[in-house]
């Protein structure tokens, strides 16, 4: 069956549970589901990841501290400063380090739950947001990745002038995006709502698939073309009420409905 | 053990109490109002589970739009568009149910978070509390039809102590005209209680009074039902057959030969009987058909005089004419005139207290009765009444007064409830319980209007029937419309098909509003019921009765063209003695007058001779024996003239 049979959406909840002499400690929820249409209908595929984490800057903390946290919470405390990044003594600095770390939490959770359905299904999942974070979801032919949000544009000048412009089911050429610490993944944009009277951005993605290969690089443009006809096809129904109902289809906000239930 | 249907979910803005609850379902649950489903508690309390048990009384459903104009939007306004859509939306299916019984009933908590399963045949026994009054030994169940739900079967029954008494009594069933309802229910449901009243609690006997149309005509003849209503006698463990002892009962036409009845077949005729009654039977309930506005305080004493000193009496006075022993309206109305002769022969203006013009009144009035109740009161005193002192048990007495005029069908009513109650209270009636049902109980007993003597004759009933085995079974269409003392003290209700306006009356505003829609689009066959045991409506199932419906009885047994007066009389009187001829009643009354004709007839059917012959024929002069014409002997030839004879020529 064409069009896509799975659904991958997470979310994450961070509350700062306490502070300890000014240094905040965070208490976050990262959870992740894949919801699988069959007949019309969304059920949930294989169990969906819940789980719950402490987030605090062992650094900043005093052994005894530290001590007292590890003891309260074996195996989920989580530190945020054994990584590179440099975050300083500021509470709010050390609190949005954390929130990046519950983030982070629920991007794993989703790239787990994406790699045992490419292990396990030859369907098409629907991946809100990149897949490229993954090597085995970047490669596999069966995920999608569709990205909501454009804090970072890949076009510039005249290119640029091009996706903004693009019209109600127009979508961009296709481009190839790489990094040093992400997998290689093809991209193009995608209009799913008519944008005119609106902002440029209105009902745009960014859509990723894997990275053809030689043998499949003069095809590249017929699958995105068939890819962006089944993203199309999920435009209905809308995924109001939620605000980004423009970019979001219906089963990702059946997603995170879902996932509220259960998380929280 | 059934699966998982549903489970118990309660919010802030939804909370569960111990009589009310709420659930989810999936999308293709077979639940709908008036389902009635099990809670399994999860948490013991005192070392035991709760269960719960209750019935679905709203349903609701939603999806995760905030606005109906977003699902607009979605479709851009096109409701076709709904076939390119990939996805539906999330949808939930969320009941509210009413507790039934909570098991343990102690310590009685809000309904636990727990799962939901449809009940079972057993379930719904616990749920009703039918398991106290089906135990075997001390069985008292009267099957009213089958709860049916997601694939459950399970006969409802009503306790007999509830339904018949003595704990409470009397039934009343509500439902719009025409979809044979009410009717029919009460039919299947004396069906019922005639096969399962308890042998310990006695015999028991139904008067019905057929108010209109053929209705109740043709119960002891087999009617037209399918396998399903066969499907629904077996699981009652009711015989699909007419009654087997029914006894009509219905007054003449005016014309005073031909039965006032539909029942009026040949075929069917065995077991109709003539309802007359005489003077007597007709004083003792004379306010049933006196206006009280028009026969005051004075009317009201002369007749307590003649019931007193007239009636059945060889009453003399030195004033009239003659003495008089009243028994019949004739009498009555020469008694009359002998009084008001008298009074006018000596001027005078009131006789033993009583004005002329009160006597002149009463007159007017009681002479009228037999006027307006033609056919039923008989002037000659002749009384043909029902078997008082000698009912059967397990048989329907049906008294046809379909056709009679209103003052009529009261004075009947009256009188025959007054005896049942008078013969219940004595303990002579010969049977124990005797259920009546009557229809169309908004004109007999009126929510509003004047007080009359049948409205509190069934005040009284209701009231105090259930102690002496009087219960009534009564139908109408707008029960809003019933004294409420009437209604209320029905301790069974049941309700068919409802009007919309009669539902939006105060007395069903504790009923859902599902329940009311449901209530409005009942089919047929379909009841709700309401029990002393049962804490909340129940939806049931009955069969159609067994028995020939009015309309194909009177096509298959089309009522008799009117006979005349020998054919009628001579088939009154082949009941006693088959062996009669029309030619032998036709030379026994070959001088009589009609009305002569009648009264011997009814003097006969009331004594019930063991010689039907000779008794009858005493009422006439005998006639001279016809004999054959004989011609005479030829005359004798003249004698020969004498040869002698000067004059011969």
């Amino acid at each position: 069956m064409a069009g896509f049979r799975g659904f991958l959406d997470g979310t994450q909840r961070s509350v700062v549970a306490a502070h300890l002499h000014g240094v905040p400690v965070v208490h976050g929820t990262a959870a992740a589901v894949i919801r699988e249409r069959r007949n019309r209908r969304l059920h949930t595929w294989g169990l969906p990841l819940v789980e719950t984490r402490v987030f605090a800057p062992r650094e900043a903390l005093t052994r005894q501290e530290w001590g007292a946290l590890t003891s309260r919470f074996p195996g989920r405390l989580m530190d945020t400063t054994d990584g590179d990044a440099d975050t300083g003594s500021h509470p709010l600095a050390l609190r949005d380090a954390a929130f990046h770390r519950v983030q982070a939490h629920r991007e794993a959770l989703e790239q787990r739950l994406a790699e045992r359905w490419c292990a396990t299904e030859s369907d098409r999942l629907f991946v809100d947001g990149g897949i490229s974070g993954s090597e085995t979801v970047a490669v596999s032919t069966c995920t999608v990745g569709v990205v909501k949000s454009h804090r970072t544009l890949y076009a510039e000048g005249s290119a640029l002038q091009v996706i903004l412009g693009l019209a109600h089911r127009e979508r961009s050429s296709v481009f190839r995006i790489t990094s040093t610490r992400r997998t290689t993944v093809a991209s193009w944009y995608l209009r799913l709502r008519d944008p005119v009277g609106r902002d440029p951005m209105w009902g745009l993605v960014r859509v990723e698939v894997a990275n053809p290969d030689s043998t499949q690089l003069h095809s590249i443009g017929d699958r995105a073309d068939e890819v962006s006809r089944w993203i199309l096809a999920e435009s209905s129904p809308l995924a109001l009420p939620d605000a980004r109902w423009d970019k979001m289809v219906y089963a990702i906000h059946d997603c995170e409905e879902f996932l509220r239930a259960v998380a929280g | 053990m059934s699966s998982i249907l549903g489970r118990v979910v309660a919010t802030e803005r939804r909370p569960n109490t111990p009589h009310e609850f709420h659930f989810w379902t999936a999308l293709d649950s077979p639940v709908g109002i008036g389902t009635i489903v099990r809670v399994d508690g999860r948490d013991p309390v005192n070392g035991v589970v709760p269960l719960v048990y209750g019935v679905v009384t709203e349903g609701f459903s939603w999806t995760d739009l905030a606005s109906p104009l977003h699902d607009v939007m979605g479709f851009d306004g096109s409701p076709s568009a709904e076939s390119l859509s990939q996805t539906d939306r999330a949808e939930i299916r969320l009941y509210t149910a009413a507790v039934l019984r909570h098991m343990p009933e102690e310590p009685l908590q809000p309904v636990p978070m727990g799962t939901v399963f449809l009940a079972d045949e057993a379930d719904v026994a616990i749920a009703l509390r039918m398991d106290g009054y089906l135990k075997p030994g001390a069985r008292t169940g009267i099957p009213i039809g089958v709860y049916r739900a997601g694939g459950t079967d399970a006969p409802i029954y009503l306790d007999a102590d509830f339904l018949i008494g003595p704990e409470a009594a009397h039934l009343n069933i509500s439902g719009v005209s025409g979809l044979a309802t009410k009717t029919s229910a009460v039919e299947w449901l004396l069906q019922s209680i005639f096969t399962h009243f308890p042998v310990q609690k006695g015999s028991v006997a139904a008067v019905c009074f057929n108010v209109k149309g053929p209705d109740l005509c043709y119960l002891d003849q087999p009617g037209e039902i399918d396998d399903a209503d066969r499907s629904l006698y077996e699981k009652c463990g009711v015989s699909p057959e007419p009654f087997e002892e029914v006894q009509y009962y219905a007054p003449y036409k005016s014309d005073g030969v031909s039965l006032n009845t539909l029942r009026s077949n040949e075929a069917l005729l065995d077991n109709v009987t003539a309802l007359t009654w005489g003077l007597r039977e007709v004083l003792q309930y004379a306010e049933v058909l006196l206006n009280k506005d028009d026969v005051d305080a004075k009317a009201d004493a002369l007749i307590d005089f003649i019931k007193e000193n007239v009636l059945d009496k060889r009453f003399v006075d030195q004033m009239l004419e003659r003495p008089h022993t009243v028994t019949s309206f004739a009498d009555l109305d020469a008694w009359f005139k002998d009084v008001l002769r008298a009074l006018e022969k000596k001027d005078d203006q009131s006789w033993r207290t009583h004005h002329v013009a009160t006597i002149r009144k009463v007159r007017n009035r009681l002479s009228n009765i037999s006027l307006r109740c033609k056919g039923l009161v008989a002037d000659d005193g002749a009384t043909s009444d029902l078997p008082f002192g000698s009912f059967q048990d397990r048989t329907v007495y049906v008294i046809d007064v379909a056709g009679l005029e209103e003052d009529a069908q009261d004075l009947i009513f009256a009188r025959v409830v007054t005896k049942l109650r008078e013969h219940l209270e004595k303990r002579d009636l010969g049977v124990q319980h005797v259920v009546v049902f009557v229809d169309e109980l908004n004109k007999y007993a009126p929510g509003d209007g004047p007080e009359t003597y049948v409205r509190k004759m069934l005040l009284d009933i209701a009231e105090r029937g259930r102690y002496l085995g009087l219960v009534l079974f009564a139908a109408q269409q707008f029960r809003s419309q019933v004294h409420r003392r009437v209604v209320g003290n029905s301790g069974t209700a049941l309700y068919g098909r409802m009007d919309g306006d009669e539902l939006a009356t105060p007395g069903y505003a504790v009923l859902s509003p599902a329940i009311k829609t449901k209530l409005a689009t009942l089919e047929k066959g379909q009841l709700m019921v309401r029990h002393p045991h049962f804490t909340q409506p129940i939806f049931v199932r009955f069969p159609r009765p067994a028995v020939m419906r009015g309309r194909d009885g009177v096509s298959r047994y089309p009522a008799a063209q009117a006979p005349s007066l020998h054919a009628a009389v001579l088939r009154t009187l082949r009941t006693l003695d088959p062996s009669l001829t029309l030619g032998w009643l036709q030379d026994v009354t070959q001088l009589a007058t009609d009305d002569e004709i009648l009264r011997a007839r009814n003097d006969v059917v009331r004594t019930r001779p063991g010689d039907v012959r000779r008794e009858f024929a005493k009422h006439f002069r005998a006639a001279v024996a016809p004999r054959t014409a004989v011609r005479p002997d030829a005359p004798l030839p003249l004698p020969a003239v004498p040869a002698d004879d000067p004059y011969g020529f």
